[in-house]
């Protein structure tokens, strides 16, 4: 890499957006020394409020986001969106199309949207996530909006990377709350019941909030439920006020739980490991060799997991299995 | 009568056995012998079907379920001889027919080019090509028109600049005498208010004005894009010119429904009749709503060509199994008495589509839309070639390709005889069964549509437009993995074939002159009107359409009208809605 | 299958024309390609255009045009691209475009036109071709 990551974090931070975005890129790419260029980020981010939007596909998020974002603008707040879809899993490729809804407040100024596709969870999709977030905080964007559909754990990851979670739903989906799945309604902080003028947007958001009643929220406030149409505009202030709000305690709060940041350098040296043993299991052939002799019927995953291990593992642990070996 | 029953089911276990017999020895064999996974043709049984099965699926022209054909005979066929003798030419119209269709610039200039073709005597009445800032309710000095007036169409900003177009009709030509298309469909509602002021203006009748809007939004969102509002106010604006039509302007037609455009967009044949059928039902519940009886409105419902493949076959399948489909729906479903109510109106029927033309070797476009011709004349329409060859060169039509087009058509009706006989296949065992095939998959897909909703829910939720994206798709891979194959294009390409040339002469039509300076004419224009115009009585009359597209149950069309005759721009009153309305969201693919 | 350094292409229609078979067809056969496709759909304006380029820092920028509206439409995308230093992007255009025009997109810097009967394969090698051929320039 020919440019300092100091040059391109200074033009980026002097509002150069092309700046912003190639360094999003270098990063998101794990360009050689992305690990150089996120130390070089990090002092300068921990200022932004996150919020994470996920709901199913067709729940409106994208035109929530927006109608949000502009509001947020009009406020004089800048914001930086990422709005994150599935790679294919055939070709790695992806079909971004979370821009189509979003163009008309892509140009105002302070927005700045950035569409990603999951690209496998190899990445790490939350900490990459977390690191597009962080070089948009250090570029100086008061809030940043992560939109993505909440079908898979990619997305529950996503939002990890997010100071408060907005869970979109809508009535008439067969989106019932039976069918939320466990684990998304854990990570909500707030429930929005969109295309609220439909039948059943009433049922809905009454069966969110008894369901809520009944369940325990230790350290974090009961979550709110929200009616809104985007569309009709109907909901639209209250939702704003309890965002308003969000983003005002965050500015308050800036430094991140211990846990937060112990989950976070253990994801980094899993994810680092990760990869060292994959591109070493790759090169030396040995991972061949035993997908050939399990497909030959002549050993079993286990087995072979436990003769490659010890290559990586030197200390004896829970994890050196010592069985079925000779 | 027993005896008669136990025969047939005899014969029917015979020919299956004998069937079972054909595939075992003959086909299974064949297939082997060469190699493949399946035969390459379709040998039909017949479908077991007696006489009653036969009058009940399929009639006689002209009677219900309409498969057979609309009518016994078309009126073109009454003078078919008279326009052999005489030379008459379609594309230029006379008095009493739509012109061609057309539209460019300002409307000075296309009313002067309009005049120019009528001293060559090329008639006709109006066939209005809109250009896209109009199609999309912008005005030319509206940053999004910039590039774009009066390049597709006449760039229309005001009733002034429809009385200017219409400057080309009066006379024999009046707009009592000859009847108007407007290509038009999400600001259509201003589009008719426009046509019903210059009436007034005119002091001529309302029920005296005919033509065609296409007023067809459903299909503005599934295929072709030109739509402003989210679909059910949009929905309400058509049901406002639906009831306004049926009460004031009886001899208009309503609408142009439209599956050509969606089979355009890559919808495969049997979405095409699904959707379409689907589009219809979403408009003849708007007009219920409305109040009307379906049977005051029903018969000025037109069609636009449910085509689109060079599949002869399923084509001329496809037309019949469209119009029994849409007589049993209006019949049993909305309890249709009129016959017209019932019928399929279209002005062509089967043909090839702008998709199957290719720009290798252009000149087998010719070849092409012949065979869409035969498919037209062989299913109860006029075998017209189309399109002509030059479609895909993206340069307009050649007065060859044009002259070509006529021949063509002209060679299928008189020397070949093509439309000679009504539903020439009727009875075939192989396009009765390619009919109930179509019409089972399009039933099954249609009822898919229904458990949404019905059309606006489906629109609403993305589910046509992902659905023809994906056909669309689909039809790409098939050409590129030489399943599907184009010739010239993705075989028989090679050294061995030579690229036929052409001698083509562009009709001089539009003055590429002119188009440079259409928007700086047409914004100037627009300065002077809203200079001229009293603009408290054009905020009071869009303050008044504002108020009323607030309250649902108001028909719009006064409004709108009253806003038109004040001179309010086309953007005015669609920005007077959009205020009220929203606007239209894209959605994901 | 390599995970890092996707190509991005943005594939838009610049203008009010609303013929979106050809684009969606583009976008979907890209990213079977293995690209990273984003799509804005109709009814973009020249700025909307750049401005998307630039955010989601593309290699690419396809532009869909069946209007008759190629010749401005394009130019603006590109004087928009270079007035933001971005003129690495390689700008593809796409529709009916009859050849006398397709000299005068070249001239403008468009890199290639692609009219019907084009094999997405042909497009996808021309965008690998440039990716390997053009290093990617940051300029802060």
């Amino acid at each position: 890499m020919e440019r300092s990551w100091e040059d391109l974090i200074q033009a980026m931070r002097q509002g150069s957006v092309r700046a912003l975005s190639q360094m999003i890129t270098a990063v998101e790419n794990r360009e050689t020394g992305w690990h150089e260029g996120m130390k070089a980020v990090y002092p300068f981010s921990g200022s932004a409020c996150v919020i994470g939007i996920t709901g199913s596909p067709g729940a409106g998020k994208s035109t929530l986001t927006s109608v949000i974002a502009r509001r947020m603008a009009e406020q004089g707040l800048s914001l930086g969106i990422i709005a994150v879809d599935p790679s294919s899993p055939f070709s790695g490729g992806a079909l971004l199309g979370d821009r189509l809804r979003m163009q008309e407040i892509s140009t105002l100024p302070g927005i700045f949207i950035r569409s990603m596709a999951t690209r496998g969870s190899l990445g790490g999709l939350c900490q990459a996530a977390r690191d597009v977030t962080r070089i948009l905080d250090a570029s100086g964007k008061d809030v940043i909006l992560i939109e993505t559909v909440g079908v898979g754990q990619d997305e529950i990851d996503v939002v990890r990377a997010s100071d408060f979670v907005m869970l979109v739903l809508f009535p008439g989906s067969g989106d019932g709350i039976q069918v939320i799945k466990a684990g998304t309604m854990e990570i909500a902080d707030l429930f929005v019941v969109n295309k609220a003028d439909r039948d059943g947007a009433d049922e809905m958001a009454s069966e969110i909030a008894a369901m809520l009643s009944l369940c325990a929220f230790e350290d974090r406030p009961v979550p709110q439920v929200v009616r809104t149409s985007a569309l009709n505009r109907i909901g639209i202030d209250e939702l704003m006020s309890v965002l308003t709000g969000i983003v005002r305690e965050r500015k308050k709060r800036r430094l991140p739980g211990s846990d937060e940041v112990r989950e976070e350098i253990l994801e980094l040296v899993e994810r680092e490991i990760s990869r060292l043993v994959r591109q070493d299991l790759a090169k030396n052939g040995r991972l061949q060799q035993s997908v050939d002799l399990i497909l030959a019927k002549k050993s079993d995953p286990y087995t072979a997991a436990a003769r490659l291990l010890p290559l990586f593992v030197r200390s004896s642990g829970a994890c050196s299995g010592q069985e079925g070996r000779p | 009568m027993i005896e008669r029953e136990g025969a047939a089911g005899k014969r029917g276990n015979r020919i299956e056995e004998a069937h079972a017999e054909w595939r075992e020895k003959i086909l299974e064999p064949r297939i082997k012998r060469f190699n493949l996974k399946e035969s390459p043709t379709r040998f039909h049984l017949p479908p077991g079907q007696g006489e009653e099965s036969f009058l009940q699926k399929v009639g006689f022209p002209g009677q219900y379920p309409f498969t057979a054909g609309n009518q016994p005979f078309d009126y073109w066929q009454a003078y078919a001889p008279d326009a052999a003798r005489l030379g008459y030419r379609p594309d230029w119209g006379g008095s009493g027919k739509v012109g061609k269709y057309g539209g460019f610039g300002t409307p000075e200039d296309y009313r002067d080019y309009l005049f120019r073709m009528q001293s060559m005597g090329r008639m006709g009445g109006p066939n209005i090509a809109f250009d896209l800032p109009t199609q999309c309710g912008y005005d030319s000095d509206s940053p999004y028109a910039a590039g774009e007036v009066g390049r597709v169409g006449v760039a229309i900003d005001s009733f002034r600049d429809f009385e200017t177009v219409y400057e080309a009709y009066t006379g024999g030509l009046d707009i009592d005498k000859v009847p108007s298309n407007f290509t038009i469909n999400a600001p259509a509602a201003v589009i008719i208010a426009m046509y019903a002021v210059l009436a007034k203006k005119r002091g001529i009748p309302l029920e005296k004005l005919g033509g065609t809007p296409q007023n067809d939004i459903l299909k503005e969102f599934i295929a072709r894009g030109t739509y402003i509002f989210p679909p059910r106010p949009s929905m309400r604006l058509f049901r406002d010119t639906c009831v306004f039509c049926t009460r004031r302007m009886k001899s208009l037609n309503i609408n142009s429904i439209g599956g050509y455009h969606m089979r355009e967009a890559g919808a495969s044949r049997v979405q095409d009749l699904a959707f379409s059928l689907a589009n219809g039902i979403a408009y003849v519940e708007a007009g219920l709503e409305g109040g009307l009886e379906v049977d005051q409105f029903a018969p000025r419902f037109t069609f636009n060509a449910f085509g689109g493949s060079m599949e002869i076959y399923r084509e001329i399948a496809l037309q019949r199994a469209a119009r029994r489909m849409w007589a049993e729906i209006m019949k049993e479903r909305f309890r249709a008495k009129d016959k017209r109510s019932m019928m399929i109106r279209q002005p062509i029927t089967a043909h090839i589509g702008c998709i199957s033309t290719t720009l290798a070797r252009p000149l087998n476009n010719l070849v092409r839309a012949v065979i869409g011709g035969m498919a037209a004349g062989m299913s109860g329409g006029i075998p017209g070639a189309f399109p002509p060859f030059d479609e895909p060169l993206g340069l307009g039509h050649s007065q060859e390709a044009v002259q070509l087009q006529l021949d063509a058509t002209r060679i299928m009706i008189y020397e070949a005889k093509v439309a000679d006989v009504c539903d020439p296949w009727a009875g075939s065992y192989f396009m009765e069964f390619l009919t109930d095939e179509i019409e089972e998959e399009a039933a099954s897909e249609l009822k898919k549509i229904e458990t949404m909703g019905g059309a606006v829910a489906a629109i609403e939720n993305g589910y046509m437009q992902r659905a023809i994206a994906k056909s669309a798709y689909e039809r790409q891979k098939a050409i590129e993995a030489r399943e599907d194959f184009v010739v010239g294009v993705n075989c028989f390409t090679g050294d061995n074939e030579i690229e036929v040339t052409v001698n083509r002469v562009v009709e001089d039509t539009y003055d590429a002159k002119l188009l440079t300076t259409a928007e700086d004419r047409q914004k100037k224009k627009i300065q002077e009107l809203k200079r001229q115009r009293s603009s408290r009585a054009v905020s009071r009359s869009l303050s008044v359409l504002k108020t009323q597209a607030g309250l649902e149950g108001e028909n719009l069309m006064p409004a709108i009208c009253d806003c038109v005759e004040h001179d309010a721009t086309v953007q005015e009153i669609c920005d007077a809605l959009r205020d009220v309305f929203g606007e239209a969201q894209p959605v994901k693919i | 299958m390599d995970q890092q350094g996707k190509i991005r292409v943005l594939i838009a229609k610049p203008g009010l024309d609303g013929h979106e078979r050809g684009a969606r067809v583009v976008a979907f056969g890209l990213r079977d390609e293995g690209f990273e496709v984003i799509y804005t759909g109709l009814r973009q304006t020249p700025e909307q255009i750049v401005n998307a380029a630039i955010q989601e820092d593309v290699r690419v920028v396809g532009l869909s045009i069946l209007s008759g509206a190629h010749l401005s439409l394009t130019q603006k995308v590109i004087e928009g691209l270079r007035r933001n230093r971005a003129d690495d992007v390689l700008v593809l255009v796409g529709g009916v475009i009859p050849d006398a025009d397709r000299t005068a997109l070249k001239d403008m810097g468009v890199a290639e036109v692609f009219t019907s009967g084009v094999r997405i394969g042909d497009i996808a090698a021309l965008i690998r071709l440039h990716a390997d051929a053009v290093p990617v320039q940051v300029q802060p």
